[in-house]
This record gives structure tokens, C-alpha cells and sequence, in this order.
């Protein structure tokens, strides 16, 4: 391995409003190594490598990033000329297009043509010799739509490939990859660099970086902690540099006292509704009391937001275990059933999920329970108007009036407008998923307190968080959970975001100091 | 009602100037597309030297949007739930000439001298019909999943043919008395006044109403003046009307039978579960489904309302040409499309109105009767009309882009 750098990231900050996801990032990385890039969700990986792909251009951050000794400069249609430039991306998200064969996925937008027509045998042969030369085996005919999601990614990689990519980003390359798949894509990557191809790499998987990386570059909080050799770092170490801060005062805790247990899941198994075959909860056991706030931890593609989306009845199909709420056995059919039986969700995707943009916050508050104002037929909009207000005051809504559109509203207003929507049919239990995602410190606060007011009036409350701080200074106890697998239920008093972090990324909980 | 939690001082109240601009900002759409209307009137009024504005034309151009505007209404719910019937316009013709043949063909021998019950079983027939075939392709594509352009272009072919079996390829009369005078009756003069009364006492009831409950609940009151004023203008808009059409004949009975037809749906597009849950699925379906609605009812009750009022249009249609032909209902699928879009509705899904689809309806047909007042060739009425549909919501675009 020389010295010689190929990617050189000098001060680079990136600020959105309202937070800086990268603070001052430097990292140099060399020419035909694989390089690992490590951190917590929201500790900037995504964006530094938004920003290497082009797709926040040139202009939108500060500090340089010195490519092959030449400032990295993506204007207008930058994404494109990244790849261009050698700089190509393979998404978590696979981008193919399944109705395709391969060979017509590879050459996307560059099909070779003579005369305006496509010469189908030279893109086939083109195909096949770099998918042998990289030793990737799928066939060039195939249809997309028939590969596994193994295959799928080779074909990106070959995609990538063929525009002389000199850097290839994975993106959690493995997540949806069964074992064996990993071991081939291992191979594939140990091919790569015997080419000379430079990879940056992304997992949550701690396991994979001393498996194939060079080097390490640790983020978090949007700042490089460290860029060590691979051979340097031990899994303990990195847990460390991944979290390793003070926690602050940040979190509000009342005076919380849990009563019984209102709510048991033991063994729960589910499958993917759409492809059965694919098991997306694998035991999972845990009990919530009433007044408590049980917080779930995990690693994204963990299995946390599937798993509440089944106790809600609205994702898995269950195959197996138990659900149990007030002592007796239920089978939750669908959202209405799960807020007749007193549960409400929050859920993840506030925007894609939660809300009804186009529409007024009244309108929004009301929606899931407009049977609660309606006689027959008619909406009695006086008492939903009462209260929608009610519920948008005691939630410290800002906003102009109720009639106003949500997505005029900041993130943290659009959400204690969720909040208040599922607030409104009364709930004995209240899961929120990821209730403080992208929004501000101070709407943080308010969540909050609100949580904690629920949670003295003896509301259960179930809190999947990516945030360990989040999950540490909120919840009474901590379920984490590992590849769809409940693993340890912590009490406050015996976790610790090393503990927590361990139990998420899979390794042994012993070979830590509690 | 304003929540303003933030601060719990009362906020001055605001001055009718920034009150104006801050309403017409917030339904710039429904504001364009009403000055779209009055410009092409006063363009055809000049261009007529205002033979396009006397009672009679008034009158008859109100009297024509009828059947296309009961179709739009119901299009407005279908789109705005993101989906789409082609189906409509056969499906009134259909019903045009399943009235016809039972008015000329079967009562006649059934009960002779009986024309009221001839006419209100008829009725019953025709809307029954409607509503039959909207419940089977509400179920097929609710239900069984198929999307709703293929399963309402199939039924278009589908009704093309029962037209065809019903008809024979002969026209069939539909002239009867008590029959005719669904879409070709006038009220006399009178009660249109007694209906103007009714209309505006109703408004300024309704106002009070609102305002009373509004300063019950302690919710900020809108600027009086500014309601007030609202509220004169829509009474001059109704007594207006009255006044003109009764220069002519009186309030045409299909016109009566739309206000009332559109009031209701009006009504029920905001104030009933099923409205709202509408609207919310074009909206958001994730979070609809995630909130507890049911989606396939509410897909399925779209497409039986569908049917329903594809079953009034063709009643009208039959009473209004006075038979029912093989050609009857042909592309008026089109323009309850061209009038739900024209008036705002989103073909995205999750917005337009009831109110905004008449207007849109009423342009369409502005359009056809000032082009033919004024011997314009049926090519360049559909060239205008076309052009006229695109530059609307390019129109719409541009001003939601740069507001």
C-alpha cells in the first residue's frame, strides 16, 4: 500500500438549517485501499458521501475535497459528472431497473449504438468482459427481475464499474445480504483492489471492517474522531470512538413511576407481507407496564419499525408468539382495531407517514378519529374544531390558526401535530417511532416533556430511537434489538451506550466492563 | 380561531386590506378561475355586441352544463381519491337510453295514461342502473385490485355495446310528458323569487350561525365587515340570477336540480367522514391507512357515488334531447374531466372542490355556446377549448410557483 492519496477531504462542513451535519471534516484517503467509514445514524457519513457523489454540489458546503490532486468542483448536473470524474455510488436502495436485463442495466444511458441504433451484441460482449474480469457472476441476458438481491448489487458494481469508476462508495452494502452472499461480495471487493479500485466503505456491520478494510475513519456528531489502520483498532475500540461523549442535561425526567405491565409480546416472529420468504422479526419478547417508557434500540435494518408496525397490525405477517395486552391474548388486524383496542402509533416517516401535507392542522388532528364528532352522517365540526384546539394548546402547536397548511409548519410543529393527532383517541399505549427525527433541540425538549407528562398520567409509552442519548435519557428500560431478534432488556442503572452499542452490532455482550 | 399558544396576548386585529390579501393568496386558484369566467364572458358579451349575455342565452347556457356538471361532481370525488373514470359518459348515455326505452317502449303498454308514474319509474330504473354498475366497477377495482383507468375504459367499451343492444342502432323518443320536464321545465317566476329569498336568508343565517358558535368556543372572529360583504355579494349573485333568468322563463328545473345536487355533495366533500377520508387517501394514502381509514370502502363508495350521478346526468340527458340515441353520452366523459381540472382538482390526488368543477363546467360550456353564437367551425371550438384547458393550469403552475 503506497502513500499515494486519491481523496484528500480538507474542513469540509455542511450545515442545513438548523444543524450542522459535518463539522470540520478531514480524511485522506489512499489510492487501492478500501477505506471503512464508521459512526452512529446521523453522524454525517450519509451527507459527506452526498456531498462526494454530487448530489450537494459544489458551493452548498465548506472546505475543499482534493481529487486526484485537483479540487473535487461539481457544479450544475453534478451528480452526473461525479460519475464522470470516476466517482460512483452504490446505493442501499438498488437502482436498477427490474424489467431489464443486466447488460441493459449496465449500459443505462450509454448504450453503444451505430447509426442511432442500439448495437446489441457490442453491449452484451461489453457486459460480459467486465463481468468477467471482476469475476462477478451473473449473466448478461438475464432479466433483473429474476436475480436475488445479491446478484442485484454485482450488477451495480459492474454498473459503477463500467464508467471507469476510480472511487466506489458501497452504502451498506450487506444489509439485505444473506450470509453467503457476504462471503461472494467479500471476494468481489478483495478482486477490486487487486485492480486498483479505490472503495469507500459503509456498514453497521463493526464485524465487516476488520473483515475487509484498510483503514477506518470514525465519525460522529458530524466530526472525523479518528482515521486509523484496520489493523490498529480492536471492535471495542471502535464502539468507544463511535460514542465516546458526556451526556448532558439534555432530557427531562419526571417523577416516573411504572405500574403494572399492561402490554407482553414473547417470541413474536413475522415475515415480510409481500415476500414471505423473508423473515423481518425473529423472536422478539418484551413487556411494557403502564406509566413506563420502554426504549427501543438498533441499528437501522434492525427490525425496530417492523416490529411496531406488526404489534399495530399494519406490516408483518405474523408466524409465530404471542401478544398480550391487560393478561389477555390479541390479535391485532389493522390501525382502526389497534386504536380501538387503546393503541396509537407514531410513526417514522413524518411526511410520507404521518401527515396529510396538503391539508389544514385541524384537518390533520381530527383524521383518525373523526368518528369520535360524527352522528351518522355529519361531522360535527364545532366539536372537532374544540377539540383539535384543545389537543394543539396543550401540545404547544405554533402556528398561525388551525386552519393553517401542515407543511407550512417547522419539522418539530409538524410532528406535535402526529403527536396530537394519536393523542387525540385517548391511548393506553403510545409507540412512537423516532419521535425527534430531524427536528430542532428545542422541539426536542418540549417531545420531551410531553412523553414525560404521558408517562406520569400512566400512559405506556413504547420509543424506538437511533439516538443512544435519546434512548439513554428518556427510557426506563432499553430492549435492543439485533438482525429482528430482541437481545437483552436493560434497566436504566445497567446500560450504557457501549452496552447498548454492543448488543446492537452483534457482539458479545461479555467481552465489555459493564 | 387561532391557536397561537405562543403568546396569549390577543392579537390585533388584522386590517381588511392585509385580511383580503391573505384570503386571496390562500384560494388564489378558486379567484383565478372565477376571473377566467368573467373574462370570457365579457369577451363574448363585446364579440356578440351582447346577444351572449340576454336572459334567453343565459338561460340556455345554464340549462346546458347541467349534464356534463352532475358528471363533473362526481369526477371531482374520483380524482380527487387519485383515480379516474372514463366511463361516465357511456354510462349516462347508457342510462339516457335504457329511460327512453322503457318511456317509449315498456310503461306505455304497461299503464297507459299514467305519465307521472311512467316518469318516476323511470327515474328509478335509470339511477338504479347507474348505481349498478358503479358498485361492480367500485368492487373490481377496490375490491379486486385492478386500476381504476383500465377497469372504467373497459367499462366504456362495455357500455358502448348495451347501448347499442338497447337501441337497436334507432333512436328511441323520450319527448313524454311530466319526463320532459326534468331538464326542459321552468319554475314560474315566483317561486324563483320565494327560492331567492329562501337562498339569502339562509346565508346570513348561516354566517350569525358561525360566528356565535365561533365566539362560544372563543375562537378569533373574522373582520364582520369583510363576511358581511362576502355574504351581500353572494345574495346579489343569487337575486341577480333570479332576476335574469326570469326575464326569460324562470329558474330552469335542471338547474334547480344541480344547485341542490351540488350543495349536498359541497356538504358532504367537508362535513362527513366520507368526504374527508377522500380527500386524506388522494392526500396521503401511508398515513391514511396508517390513521385507520378504510381505503377500499371509501374507493368502493367513490365509484357506487359515481354511478349515482352518472345515473341523475342521464335521466337529464334523456329529458333534455328528448330521446336516447347510440350516440348519446359520447365524450362527455371528457369534459367532466376538463371541468374537475379546470376548477382545481389535483389529478395528483387530495384537492379540488365541488364548487370549483361547476365553474369549470360552466366555462366549457361558455366556451361552446359564445364559439357557436359566433359561427366559429366545430374545429376551432375544440382547438380553443383544448388550448383554453392547458393554459388554465399552466396558468395554476405558474402562480403556485411564484406566490
Amino acid at each position: 500500500m503506497s502513500d499515494d492519496i486519491i481523496l484528500d477531504f480538507r474542513n469540509v462542513t455542511k450545515r442545513f438549517p438548523g444543524v450542522t451535519a459535518l463539522d470540520n471534516v478531514s480524511m485522506q484517503i489512499r489510492r487501492g485501499e478500501i477505506h471503512g467509514l464508521c459512526g452512529e445514524n446521523g453522524a454525517g457519513k450519509s451527507t459527506l458521501m452526498k456531498i462526494l457523489s454530487g448530489v450537494y454540489p459544489y458551493g452548498t458546503y465548506e472546505g475543499s475535497i482534493i481529487y486526484e490532486g485537483k479540487e473535487l468542483n461539481l457544479g450544475a448536473g453534478a451528480i452526473r459528472q461525479a460519475r464522470d470524474e470516476g466517482i460512483a455510488i452504490v446505493y442501499q436502495e438498488l437502482t436498477l431497473v427490474p424489467n431489464m436485463t443486466v447488460g441493459e442495466n449496465v449500459f443505462l444511458g450509454k448504450e453503444p449504438s451505430a447509426k442511432g441504433s442500439i448495437d446489441w451484441s457490442e453491449l452484451y460482449a461489453n457486459t460480459r468482459d467486465i463481468l468477467a474480469k471482476y469475476r462477478l457472476d451473473v449473466s448478461p441476458q438475464a432479466a433483473v427481475k429474476h436475480l436475488g438481491v445479491g446478484k442485484m448489487q454485482m450488477v451495480e458494481i459492474a454498473k459503477a464499474l463500467s464508467e471507469n469508476a476510480k472511487i466506489l462508495i458501497l452504502d451498506e452494502p450487506t444489509s439485505a445480504l444473506t450470509e453467503s452472499e457476504i462471503d461472494k461480495l467479500m471476494e468481489i471487493l478483495e478482486n477490486l483492489r487487486g485492480h486498483g479500485v479505490t472503495c469507500i466503505y459503509i456498514t453497521h456491520k463493526l464485524e465487516e471492517f476488520f473483515r475487509i478494510t484498510d483503514s477506518v475513519t470514525i465519525l460522529r456528531d458530524g466530526k472525523t474522531v479518528t482515521t486509523q489502520p484496520t489493523r490498529q483498532l480492536t471492535q471495542e475500540k471502535l464502539v468507544s470512538y463511535m460514542v465516546g461523549r458526556e451526556m448532558k442535561e439534555r432530557f427531562p425526567r419526571g417523577h416516573r413511576q411504572p405500574r403494572e405491565v399492561i402490554f407482553e409480546v414473547a417470541g413474536l416472529q413475522a415475515v415480510d407481507p409481500n415476500e414471505t420468504s423473508r423473515t423481518v422479526l425473529d423472536g422478539v419478547t418484551f413487556n411494557l407496564r403502564r406509566g413506563e417508557i420502554l426504549g427501543i434500540a438498533g441499528l437501522m435494518g434492525s427490525g425496530r419499525t417492523e416490529l411496531v408496525t406488526t404489534i399495530f397490525g399494519e406490516y408483518g405477517k405474523i408466524t409465530g408468539g404471542v401478544i398480550k395486552l391487560e393478561g389477555k391474548e390479541v390479535h391485532i388486524s389493522d390501525a382502526r382495531d389497534a386504536m380501538h383496542k387503546g393503541i396509537s402509533l407514531v410513526p417514522e416517516d413524518r411526511k410520507g407517514q404521518g401527515l396529510v401535507l396538503m391539508q389544514s392542522i385541524l384537518k390533520n388532528i381530527s383524521l383518525a378519529n373523526l368518528d369520535q364528532f360524527s352522528t351518522f352522517f355529519r361531522i360535527d365540526a364545532d366539536a372537532e374544531m374544540v377539540a383539535a384546539t384543545q389537543q394543539a394548546k396543550s401540545l404547544g402547536v405554533k402556528a398561525p390558526n388551525l386552519q393553517a397548511q401542515v407543511d407550512s409548519l417547522s419539522g418539530g410543529n409538524q410532528q406535535k401535530v402526529v403527536i396530537a393527532k394519536w393523542l387525540l383517541s385517548n391511548p393506553k399505549i403510545l409507540i412512537m417511532d423516532d419521535p425527534t427525527r430531524g427536528i430542532d433541540v428545542g422541539a426536542k425538549y418540549e417531545i420531551y416533556k410531553l412523553m414525560n407528562d404521558l408517562a406520569e398520567r400512566g400512559v405506556a409509552i413504547i420509543m424506538i430511537s437511533s439516538e443512544l442519548e435519546e434512548v439513554l435519557g428518556m427510557s426506563d428500560r432499553i430492549m435492543v434489538m439485533h438482525e429482528g431478534r430482541s437481545t437483552l432488556t436493560l434497566d436504566i442503572a445497567e446500560a450504557s451506550q457501549e452496552r447498548i452499542m454492543a448488543l446492537a452490532t452483534g457482539i458479545a455482550d461479555e467481552i465489555l466492563p459493564v | 380561531m387561532a391557536v397561537s399558544t405562543n403568546v396569549n396576548a390577543p392579537k390585533p386585529t388584522a386590517g381588511i386590506g392585509a385580511e383580503l390579501g391573505r384570503r386571496f393568496r390562500s384560494n388564489i386558484q378558486t379567484y383565478t378561475i372565477i376571473l377566467a369566467l368573467v373574462a370570457i364572458w365579457a369577451l363574448f358579451a363585446v364579440l356578440t355586441n351582447g346577444s351572449f349575455l340576454t336572459a334567453q342565452n343565459v338561460s340556455n347556457l345554464f340549462r346546458q352544463m347541467t349534464v356534463t356538471s352532475f358528471l363533473a361532481i362526481g369526477m371531482v370525488f374520483v380524482i380527487v381519491t387519485g383515480n379516474i373514470d372514463l366511463s361516465v359518459g357511456k354510462l349516462a348515455g347508457f342510462v339516457s337510453v335504457v329511460a327512453a326505452y322503457f318511456q317509449a317502449n315498456v310503461w306505455y303498454q304497461m299503464m297507459p295514461n299514467q305519465p307521472l308514474i311512467a316518469a318516476i319509474l323511470s327515474i328509478l330504473i335509470g339511477v338504479g342502473v347507474g348505481v349498478l354498475f358503479g358498485v361492480l366497477q367500485g368492487y373490481i377495482i377496490a375490491y379486486l385490485n385492478v386500476p381504476a383507468f383500465i377497469v372504467t375504459l373497459g367499462g366504456m367499451f362495455i357500455l358502448n355495446g348495451l347501448i347499442l343492444l338497447v337501441t337497436q342502432g334507432k333512436t328511441i323518443p323520450a319527448n313524454q310528458p311530466y319526463f320532459s320536464e326534468i331538464a326542459q321545465g321552468y319554475l314560474p317566476p315566483l317561486a324563483g323569487w320565494v327560492i331567492a329569498a329562501i337562498v339569502v336568508v339562509f346565508l346570513f343565517w348561516n354566517m350569525f350561525r358561525s360566528r356565535q358558535s365561533r365566539a362560544r368556543h372563543g375562537f378569533e372572529l373574522p373582520n364582520l365587515g369583510l363576511e358581511m360583504a362576502a355574504t351581500i355579494f353572494f345574495s346579489l349573485l343569487v337575486v341577480g340570477y333570479v332576476y335574469w333568468v326570469n326575464q326569460y322563463r324562470g329558474i330552469q328545473t335542471p338547474v334547480l336540480l344541480l344547485a341542490i345536487t351540488a350543495l349536498i355533495m359541497a356538504y358532504v366533500s367537508n362535513n362527513t367522514r366520507f368526504g374527508r377520508y377522500a380527500y386524506a387517501i388522494g392526500g396521503n394514502r401511508e398515513a391514511s391507512r396508517l390513521s385507520g381509514i378504510n381505503i377500499r370502502r371509501s374507493v368502493f363508495l367513490i365509484f357506487v357515488l359515481m354511478g349515482l350521478l352518472s345515473g341523475v346526468a342521464g335521466i337529464v340527458l334523456a329529458s333534455y334531447v328528448g330521446y336516447g340515441t347510440t350516440a348519446a353520452g359520447q365524450g362527455y366523459e371528457l369534459d367532466a374531466i376538463a371541468s374537475a381540472i379546470l376548477g382545481g382538482t389535483s389529478t395528483l390526488g387530495g384537492v379540488g372542490t365541488v364548487f370549483g368543477a361547476l365553474i369549470g363546467s360552466l366555462i366549457m360550456s361558455s366556451l361552446t355556446t359564445g364559439l357557436q353564437m359566433l359561427n366559429v367551425a366545430p374545429a376551432w371550438q375544440y382547438l380553443v377549448k383544448g388550448g383554453v384547458l392547458v393554459l388554465a393550469v399552466y396558468a395554476d403552475v405558474y402562480f403556485k410557483k411564484n406566490r
